[in-house]
């Protein structure tokens, strides 16, 4: 059951309506604003209802709000096209920077490519397109895998047989986990990939590919890697309800709060955290500077952390 | 075959699927004649059409053309030797002009990549409907066309074919009176020079009025070919329908009319009918007659709530009442059954148990559940108290011929129990076996008191049926006539009537 | 288009259209049973009780949505919006489903009254308006999966309590709660459809509007229940996979419209209205599920399987479409 979308329509619908509302937005403030100018600052982002990306929002958000600085937010849906057409509304309205979240390595790159032409500093952040921006702020997602596999390795002492669930396939971080999981695999032959199948970053999806994976084989899955926690937390619970849990690991990527409980409650083996509130203001930092044309970092790489039970209180927020 | 026969068809048979469609069958036709093609729906005229066009090839039999055989030739074949048909729906493409629709296909530009001759296409196309005698500009879209102009534009395309004989299916059955006219004239034009036509209708009075000959089907078998002269109405229905018919109409058994069931006061609908006061009686049949676009079905819709009206009243028993919508119509016992049987009448993915009980299910069911056994019972009785053909209660209803689908319309609306019931043409395209039928029924529920107003363009059914007639002319009512005082000459009298002091709103 | 040939022509058509109809009604089932043999001798691991469950399992949310979709598709509408009400829904039950706050009937019917609201107001606008259903609900698609990131902040909302983690994943007697569901809407929903007045009035709106208002039906009453119906349906399918993925997701349901409505038209439900049956509809979200299922156990890449779903959504509607024409 794959999605089909038809939603062309509806796409553009909501890109002129998000269009009007941004405008009328940032007009009203910078009358309210007075005499001094303030910077403002596109912001693209891949999927406003990914959890992990809406904190490295709310993170901007927070950022901007201290700096001074007007964002406009838009949300490209998943959908390269869009994010493209955003830009160039960016680049229409005069931003001073853009920030943009990529959905995809290829497809969002002509937004990179406009921005530069227009002489915007453009600044990607959490994953990468092909064509350079000014800035990357993020993590290397092939370490984030790297590190999930080689947990996996370690647990199951180099030897037997692991699924591996994608992400939307061509996506950036589905392609760099990819990668980083097959270089640990590669370093362990007795680890073998069993099989492997897109989950589509979401719980429901990767509970019902769980399920199928269990009826194909069974008790010889010895761990679960998941691209995403949302992926990674389904699969539990299709190990839950089978009676299969205490017998495989999953580990998965990202630490979102639901993951954390988990791996709390023993239930995800462990998870990865990536910084979202690091990349959320880095982000901003380096906008700023690139708009207000001082030296800035051309590459600001955020460390991954592994959390298992053993240091998931530190992660954890009251 | 004389020298003056043009098409002759001989021991035509086919076979649908193990049912003869036409079996045996033979027609003749002559140079410059009307020749009437008549029998019931069903009898094997469209069959037959259809092998002579080559939609269809016969199992056996051999069809000659000028002497050459012509059985197997394919739709262009038959074309190009100059048999065409005047479709019963048009087959014209809207978008195109007169011109371009006329020579559709045989633009003849030398090429599919090469410019059309559009002026030389507009040029000979008015050049042709002038000989006709019509007036339609060649260079205008077909949609903006009445049907009766379209109707025109489907001859000149078979003239422009150099078309010998000419099959018209129903032509008149969308004409107003002045159109049919139109048509008669340019038919007669046609057979001066030679041309035959094949003429298919049910109206009686068209056949006698301009057919030379007439050849009947019956059950795809051949029953007769007579020279119209020498037919009479009940010599051609006894030989269409294999049996002498004692009358189509019911004789008037002269019980009394009871209570008032409607009665209409000034009723007006701004632009489309106005100033319309009567009364219908409980067991009384109120005719309403006038031309093609006098407001009879306007006044039928206003009253079942499909259209607003902005002056007058309607009372029922006496008492006033508003009706918004058909629900408050049908609330007050009123039951339609329209002239558009297709788009007011069934539901075609229906079956003819489903269709009857529609209107009266809250009667056949114990809260939301329908009771299964009564509704099949009820609808099994109604199709026998209706003489409804077909397989069972359980056949959709889209498979039934147009009089049994009218049947079941009208059984839909009697098994609701209306007090008073209207008709809109409620025999149009019907065989004249339904048709008995039909009348047979509304006697019978006049006879029960209902009261029944009837809507129709047959002057003989109008006058065979009704208690009074009321004439319509361009919305106003022009006179209400008794049953003895009525006669054709007097209604088209009445019809015909131009009142020039006050236009047709009548504010 | 019709002319006036196929009208008259009563003996060609009829032998012809029983042939069509037995296509599309047994069609189905056949291919569905050849596709199943095939997975069996595919893989040993397709028939059994077991996956057979979890096919069940997975295709029971997709079915509940199709049931609710086919009523309208009968009446001649369209419901796209019922994917985002499976996220409002779930979002607001989840909202009430937290563990020690509220008994587990209220985020029940919490989420069954957001639902009915969400139908009843597609039905409102659908039937006080001239704008045609498809575009009203793909507006209410887009208001729906707004509300639901409004709601839930744009994030999961999670940790809920065990009793309402029960209901979509629990077990009773070994049958998953699913299963169990499944089948009393399957019955319910036939059982409006087959043998109440409600259902008769979809057909014929669906059928033909006008013949049915001049019969007396309140075609907008029809409609309005009809929306509301497939709301309340949307919410239950909403609930449901909100327990048992145990969090109330604002990106839920995303795109299951499409595969709720491929369901009930290879089903044999006319995209014109006036035919479809609840048996259909569920033999054509089974088949969905059983081909998604199958190609996983075989290890199939998610591509080829959307190429032979679209394969399949075209066969059933060309079906669809021959059967129409010989209607006309």
């Amino acid at each position: 059951m794959k999605r089909i979308r038809i939603a062309t329509l509806s796409h553009v619908l909501f890109a002129v309506l998000l269009l009007v509302g941004c405008n009328q937005s940032t007009s009203s403030e910078k009358g309210a604003g007075g005499g001094s100018k303030k910077l403002v600052v596109g912001v693209t982002m891949l999927s406003m209802q990914n959890e992990f990306i809406v904190n490295v929002h709310d993170e901007m958000a927070k950022k901007a709000e201290a700096e001074g600085v007007d964002l406009i937010t838009v949300d490209a849906e998943r959908s390269p096209l869009k994010q493209v057409e955003q830009v160039e509304s960016f680049i229409a309205q005069k931003v001073d920077a853009i920030i943009m979240n990529p959905c995809e390595v290829e497809a969002s790159s002509p937004a990179v490519t406009k921005a530069l032409a227009a002489g915007i500093p453009i600044i990607n952040v959490n994953s990468e397109t092909s064509t350079k921006p000014s800035a990357f702020v993020g993590s290397d997602d092939v370490e984030s895998a790297r590190i999930a596999m080689k947990f996996i390795a370690e647990k199951l002492g180099g030897k037997g047989n692991v699924v591996m669930m994608h992400g939307y396939m061509g996506q950036a971080a589905q392609i760099k986990r990819e990668q980083g999981a097959r270089e640990i695999l590669k370093q362990y032959p007795n680890l073998k990939l069993l099989a492997q199948q897109t989950g589509e970053w979401d719980r429901a999806k990767a509970m019902s590919l769980m399920e199928n994976w269990i009826q194909s084989y069974g008790p010889q899955i010895n761990a679960v890697f998941a691209h995403n926690d949302e992926m990674g937390l389904g699969a539990v619970k299709a190990l839950e309800d089978a009676g299969l849990k205490s017998k495989v690991i999953v580990v998965s990527i990202d630490a979102i709060p639901d993951a954390l409980q988990a791996v709390k409650k023993g239930t995800l083996d462990a998870t990865v955290f990536q910084n979202a509130e690091q990349q959320g203001s880095k982000a901003i930092e380096t906008a700023l500077k690139a708009a207000k044309r001082q030296a800035f970092e051309k590459q600001t790489l955020i460390p991954f952390q592994l959390v298992t039970t053993a240091n998931v209180a530190t992660f954890l927020k009251p | 075959m004389t020298s003056d026969t043009i098409l002759q068809v001989r021991g035509l048979t086919k076979t649908f699927s193990g049912v003869k469609a036409l079996d045996d069958v033979q027609l003749t036709i002559r140079k410059g004649e009307v020749h009437a093609l008549m029998g019931e729906n069903g009898a094997g005229k469209s069959t037959l059409m259809k092998i002579l066009i080559g939609l269809l090839t016969p199992d056996s039999g051999e069809i000659l053309f000028e002497g050459n055989d012509l059985t197997t030739g394919n739709v262009g074949d038959v074309l190009k030797r100059g048999i065409s048909m005047i479709h019963q729906e048009m087959l014209m493409i809207p978008e195109l002009t007169v011109a371009q629709n006329i020579f559709l296909g045989r633009e003849r530009s030398g090429g599919l990549l090469r410019w059309l001759d559009d002026r030389r296409l507009t040029e000979k196309a008015g050049a042709l409907l002038e000989q006709m005698g019509v007036a339609i500009r060649p260079d205008m879209p077909v949609k903006y066309l009445s049907v009766a102009q379209m109707q025109m534009v489907e001859i000149a395309r078979a003239i422009s074919n150099n078309a010998s004989v000419i099959i018209m299916d129903e032509p008149t059955s969308a004409l107003a009176d002045a159109e049919v006219a139109t048509l008669f004239r340019i038919i007669g034009e046609l057979t001066r020079q030679g041309v035959a036509i094949i003429y298919i209708s049910h109206k009686m009075d068209e056949i006698f009025t301009i057919a030379d000959t007439v050849t009947v089907l019956r059950d795809g078998k051949y029953i007769a070919t007579r020279p119209a002269a020498e037919l009479d109405i009940d010599t051609l229905i006894a030989l269409m329908v294999g049996r002498k018919l004692d009358s189509l109409f019911p004789v008037p058994d002269g019980v009394p009319a009871g209570e008032v069931m409607l009665s209409v006061d000034g009723l007006g609908r701004r632009g489309v009918f106005a100033d319309i006061s009567f009364e219908v009686r409980a067991g009384e049949v109120l005719g309403i007659a006038g031309l093609m676009g006098a407001g009879r079905t306007e006044i039928a819709r206003a009253i079942f709530g499909l259209d607003r009206i902005s002056q007058g009243e309607i009372r029922i028993r006496g008492k006033r009442v508003v009706i918004h919508s058909p629900q408050d119509a049908i609330g007050h016992g009123i039951g339609y059954v329209s002239e558009d049987r297709k788009g007011w009448g069934f539901i075609p993915g229906m079956s003819v148990r489903e269709n009857l009980t529609l209107a009266s299910l809250r009667k056949w069911s114990s809260g939301p559940f329908i009771r299964d056994k009564q509704e099949r019972d009820v609808a099994t009785a109604m199709m026998g108290e209706l003489n409804v053909k077909a397989t069972g209660p359980d056949q959709l209803v889209t498979y039934l011929s147009g009089g049994n689908q009218q049947k079941v319309v009208i059984g839909n609306r009697l098994l609701a129990q209306p007090a008073i019931l209207i008709l809109d043409e409620p025999t149009r395209g019907i065989d004249i076996g339904a048709k008995a039928e039909i009348y047979r029924l509304i006697h019978q529920w006049q006879q029960r008191g209902v009261a029944i107003i009837m809507i129709s363009s047959e002057l003989p059914e109008i006058l065979g049926m009704s208690d009074r007639i009321m004439v319509l002319a361009q919305g106003k009512q022009t006179t209400m006539l008794s049953r003895h005082e009525a006669s054709q000459e007097t209604i088209m009298r009445y019809a015909m009537h131009r009142d020039r002091d006050t236009g047709p709103t009548g504010e | 288009m019709k002319n006036g040939f196929t009208t008259s022509f009563n003996q060609v058509s009829t032998s012809y259209k029983t042939r069509v109809q037995g296509i599309g009604k047994y069609g189905l089932l056949a291919a569905f049973l050849l596709i199943c043999i095939a997975l069996s001798v595919l893989t040993p691991r397709f028939l059994t009780v077991q996956n057979l469950m979890i096919i069940v399992t997975q295709v029971s949310i997709n079915a509940l949505l199709a049931f609710g979709v086919t009523f309208v598709i009968i009446t001649g509408g369209i419901d796209l919006s019922i994917g985002s009400m499976v996220a409002v829904t779930g979002v607001v039950a989840a909202s009430f489903a937290h563990p020690d706050t509220f008994p587990v009937a209220v985020p029940l019917l919490m989420g069954l009254l957001a639902g009915v609201a969400f139908g009843a107001f597609n039905g409102f606008v659908v039937t006080r308006s001239n704008v045609p259903p498809f575009i009203v609900t793909l507006g209410t698609m887009t208001i729906g999966r707004g509300l639901a990131l409004i709601l839930s902040n744009g994030r999961p909302v999670s940790n809920l309590s065990d009793s309402f983690n029960f209901i979509g994943g629990g077990k009773v007697l070994g049958v998953p709660t699913l299963i169990i569901l499944l089948i009393v809407a399957f019955i319910s929903c036939t059982i409006v459809l087959r043998k109440t007045v409600l259902g008769r009035y979809m057909y014929a709106v669906g059928g033909n509007e006008q013949a049915a208002r001049a019969s007396g039906i309140r075609v907008g009453a029809v409609k309005m229940a009809v929306y509301t119906l497939c709301g309340g349906l949307a919410a239950l399918a909403g609930i449901l996979l909100t327990s048992r993925i145990t969090t109330g997701q604002p990106n839920a349901g995303a795109g299951f419209e499409l595969d709720a409505i491929a369901a009930a038209i290879i089903g044999g439900t006319s995209t014109s209205g006036g035919s479809g049956t609840m048996t259909g509809t569920l033999i054509g979200a089974l088949l969905i599920g059983v081909i998604s299922n199958g190609l996983d156990l075989l290890n199939v890449t998610s591509y080829y399987q959307q190429v032979v779903m679209g394969i399949i959504i075209i066969g059933a509607v060309v079906l669809d479409s021959l059967h129409n024409k010989t209607n006309a």
